[in-house]
């Protein structure tokens, strides 16, 4: 590991951010918004310089203090973390802007939330920091930032539902950090190193390694909203602010699930079951048709998009049975992992753009209407005709035709289960996605239907509906390099593996 | 003996853990709660782990504490206003149903005594001798100082050290964005309390020596930035409770200053190393010991203003949102 080429990007895409955000509390609040929206640019900027870079030298890493693990920290970016780096500098930088011009068109009002720029930015390098570690108590203090910025995020608003949402959210983040961390302390205890690489080396069988990664997956799935510890996320992103909702969806909540799939794919391969796949997949998919069915039945916007977002993070649980490879299969003859790591990560990016831009929109109806119960929804094609185009293509994308990325990420669950012979999960991908398209035409009847009475909406900013406009067109766009991406994908050494559980064998089940 | 000990220990622990969780009334909660922080600081020194001891003691017992008194003026029927909120909240709460309760109840209690044990054999499985301490103390001679915690936490693991200075920034920024953005209300009048000013006078040099001596000591022994800052911080909220508010007195800019300077500070200081060739935090060898300790300095400097901060925003969250607005 530690002689991959050195560069000073991993730091820089830490540092930066956060410099930037200390920066911008010196100023007043709209000096503030500049110098946040400045520092956004930049981080973004930064992102996809370094993305790039990883694209020329293949895989680098920073070793933190010059202390090469165990003792010291190792930040790595192969091409699974630079992907997940660009995904959220390009989703970032709209939603950014999106905020600038959405909060100073409501400055007069409500002053603006100058806050909201320094706990962005920290998010972002929280953000970072957690694709680039490579320590996994590192990741601990990672998950830590993101969580308090994403919880203060939340209840910038101010308004009693967001604060009572919030303190749900906290409670249910703190839960999963010290679910977390009890794992990393065990494997601390009986390894003596947090390094994920020498971890995957050394990590043997047995109760302790067993029970770690019960209650890290556990902490994880709370973090990430898996079914069934959803429950916090569709108050918390429903009453947030537009941008910080769209935050919220799109990014925040990926974080966890990279973890959980790093650390399930790196580390803990001695311990994981089959069994265990089966059931983190059956999680994931009651969590997509629950979830689908919940956005079904609400009657305001924002709850349909939040709802949503715990069925589309279902299918990312559904990838994990068809990672663990069956008794006497090996990782060369399972040709399912490609595509399946493809579906993975097509949903994650997929989902970022779309409901990043479903969010966004709905924070435009809200400005527009005042609400956002939908039978309020009517002649919004004769109202905001671009906002209605940007709520009909992201959700397209959600639903998974073609020639979304929706599609793409869906297209290749399909082929990946049918090609490992996991059968069962196909209906749940197809009826997940007819009930989403269940909701999304709801809304787009509603769209289209003549108005009852007229001039109830205000005027918005157009500037502000072609940004929600773009993230939605993003969700196809996405689909153009995929050969590219995958190709690119292919030279990280986690993608396209699998888990040989039965050879390994674990405490509980195989041994 | 030494076993006895550890075993009332670890019963006094959970005892007082339960007890905090059970009892009838707020305030018996939070004396149980620093009687448990107590308990646990004596946990961590049987285990050897002094400096824990002495944070977990400052922050669990000291700084949570002082929160804690301070929110339960809140939940005390003061004014009228107060008291309706009181019985608002006790009628918000579900009403006593213990039937309903008793399967789900003794489902979950099953539930979580067999996730107990199971941890428990989890615990007992980890074998002996695991551990970094050996490597860390391998390099100590490297480090720029000869306190192992302070080499891990300052120089070998500065990168989390760095984050969780952050994380108690964002804290307080946590804490302005639930309460709105009203910063640094104007102070109430200078206590008249010949008593109180009498305690403040005293307390605060010598809360300011003890602190700079844990600071300095940290490149020896157990202390350092983290247990110094507590310790300062106590200063600043003596002085807010004193009627002295330091953010109010201090000019906006200063206050800004001392609040980011410990990680802004370490992150110029990482960037410089940058461009001088070398990794983030990754001190010259010659220097590292002179550099800890300004960095430590920093941090505690910036950690006491966070939790002052911290301190008054909630004290005045409190005093209700007329007054607030009356005094702006």
């Amino acid at each position: 590991m530690t002689d991959l080429p050195t560069s000073p990007f991993p730091a820089l895409l830490v540092g930066l951010p956060i410099l930037l955000a200390t920066l911008s509390l010196f100023f007043s609040a709209r000096v503030k918004a500049l110098v946040g929206l400045t520092g956004c640019l930049l981080t973004a900027g930064l992102a996809l310089i370094a993305f790039f870079e990883v694209t020329q030298r293949g895989t680098v890493i920073h070793i933190l203090g010059g202390w090469e693990p165990p003792l010291g920290i190792l930040l790595r970016m192969d091409s699974l973390a630079a992907v997940f780096i660009a995904m959220t500098a390009v989703v970032g930088f709209f939603i950014s802007l999106y905020a600038w011009r959405y909060f100073r068109a409501q400055a007069a009002t409500t002053g603006g939330f100058p806050l909201f720029w320094p706990l962005w930015l920290f998010l972002w390098a929280g953000l970072n920091g957690l694709f680039l570690s490579n320590d996994l108590f590192n990741l601990f203090v990672t998950i830590e930032v993101i969580g308090i910025c994403a919880v203060a995020l939340a209840v910038l608003s101010g308004k009693t539902g967001a604060l009572f949402a919030g303190l749900r959210y906290l409670l249910a983040a703190i839960a999963g950090s010290m679910a977390y961390l009890f794992g990393v302390a065990l494997l601390y205890g009986s390894t003596g190193t947090l390094d994920l690489g020498l971890l995957g080396q050394v990590l043997e069988p047995g109760t302790t390694t067993t029970f770690s990664l019960l209650v890290i997956t556990l902490g994880l799935m709370i973090k990430m909203a898996g079914f069934p510890f959803h429950f916090w996320l569709p108050p918390a992103h429903s009453s947030a602010l537009a941008p910080v909702s769209a935050l919220l969806s799109a990014l925040v909540v990926k974080g966890a699930f990279y973890i959980l799939l790093r650390l399930w794919m790196e580390v803990f391969g001695v311990s994981i079951t089959y069994a265990a796949g089966q059931l983190i997949g059956l999680a994931g998919a009651v969590a997509v048709i629950w979830g689908s069915w919940q956005a079904f039945m609400q009657t305001s916007l924002k709850l349909i998009v939040a709802h949503s977002s715990v069925a589309q993070l279902g299918y990312l649980l559904m990838i994990f049975p068809l990672l663990i490879l069956a008794p006497g299969v090996t990782a060369d003859s399972a040709e399912w992992l490609s595509p399946t790591w493809t579906a993975g990560v097509y949903q994650v990016i997929a989902h970022a753009f779309a409901k990043a831009s479903f969010f966004l929109s709905a924070g435009l109806i809200i400005m527009a209407l005042g609400h956002d119960r939908i039978e309020s929804l009517r002649d919004l094609v004769g109202n905001m005709r671009i906002t209605a185009m940007a709520i009909s293509i992201a959700g397209v994308s959600l639903i998974g035709l073609p020639p979304s990325g929706g599609f793409m990420a869906k297209w290749m669950l399909l082929k990946g289960i049918f090609m490992s012979g996991q059968w069962w999960w196909a209906p749940v991908v197809l009826a997940g996605s007819l009930l989403t398209a269940g909701y999304v035409f709801m809304l787009l009847r509603l769209a289209f239907a003549p108005a009852r009475e007229i001039g109830t909406f205000r005027p918005v900013p157009k500037s502000l509906e072609v940004l929600a406009l773009l993230l939605a067109l993003g969700s196809f766009l996405i689909v153009l390099p995929a050969d590219y991406l995958i190709q690119f994908l292919e030279s990280s050494e986690v993608f396209g593996s699998g888990i040989e559980s039965i050879l390994k064998g674990g405490a509980y089940g195989n041994d | 003996m030494s076993v006895l000990i550890d075993i009332i220990l670890a019963i006094l622990a959970v005892y007082l853990a339960l007890q905090s969780l059970l009892a009838p009334r707020l305030t018996q909660s939070v004396f149980l709660f620093f009687a448990f922080g107590l308990a646990l600081a004596l946990a961590w020194i049987r285990l050897g782990a002094v400096d824990v001891a002495i944070t977990e003691a400052a922050i669990a017992a000291g700084f949570l504490g002082v929160l804690f008194l301070d929110a339960l003026r809140d939940f005390s029927p003061r004014g009228s206003e107060k008291k309706e909120n009181l019985e608002a909240v006790q009628n918000a709460l579900p009403k006593n149903n213990t039937k309903s309760l008793l399967l789900p109840g003794m489902a979950l209690m099953l539930g979580l005594g067999l996730f107990l044990l199971i941890a428990l054999e989890a615990v007992w499985k980890i074998p002996d001798g695991g551990g970094l301490t050996a490597a860390a103390e391998a390099l100590l001679p490297e480090s720029g100082v000869e306190h192992p915690v302070t080499a891990v936490l300052l120089n070998f693991r500065a990168y989390d050290t760095w984050l969780e200075i952050g994380v108690i920034l964002l804290g307080l920024l946590a804490v302005f964005a639930v309460g709105g953005i009203k910063i640094y209300r104007k102070p109430v009048m200078a206590t008249q309390d010949p008593l109180l000013r009498q305690v403040i006078l005293f307390f605060t040099p010598v809360l300011f020596l003890f602190g700079a001596f844990l600071l300095y000591i940290g490149k020896t022994g157990p202390g350092g930035a983290f247990q110094a800052a507590v310790l300062w911080g106590a200063i600043g909220i003596l002085l807010h409770l004193g009627g002295r508010p330091v953010f109010s007195m201090i000019p906006r800019w200063l206050g800004q200053l001392l609040l980011t300077i410990g990680l802004g500070f370490f992150l110029i200081l990482g960037f410089l190393f940058i461009a001088g060739g070398a990794t983030l935090f990754e001190y010259p060898p010659a220097h590292a010991g002179v550099l800890i300790l300004i960095v430590e300095t920093m941090a505690a400097i910036s950690i006491a203003a966070a939790l002052t901060a911290i301190f008054a925003n909630l004290n005045q969250m409190n005093e209700g949102p007329n007054e607030i607005e009356s005094t702006n």
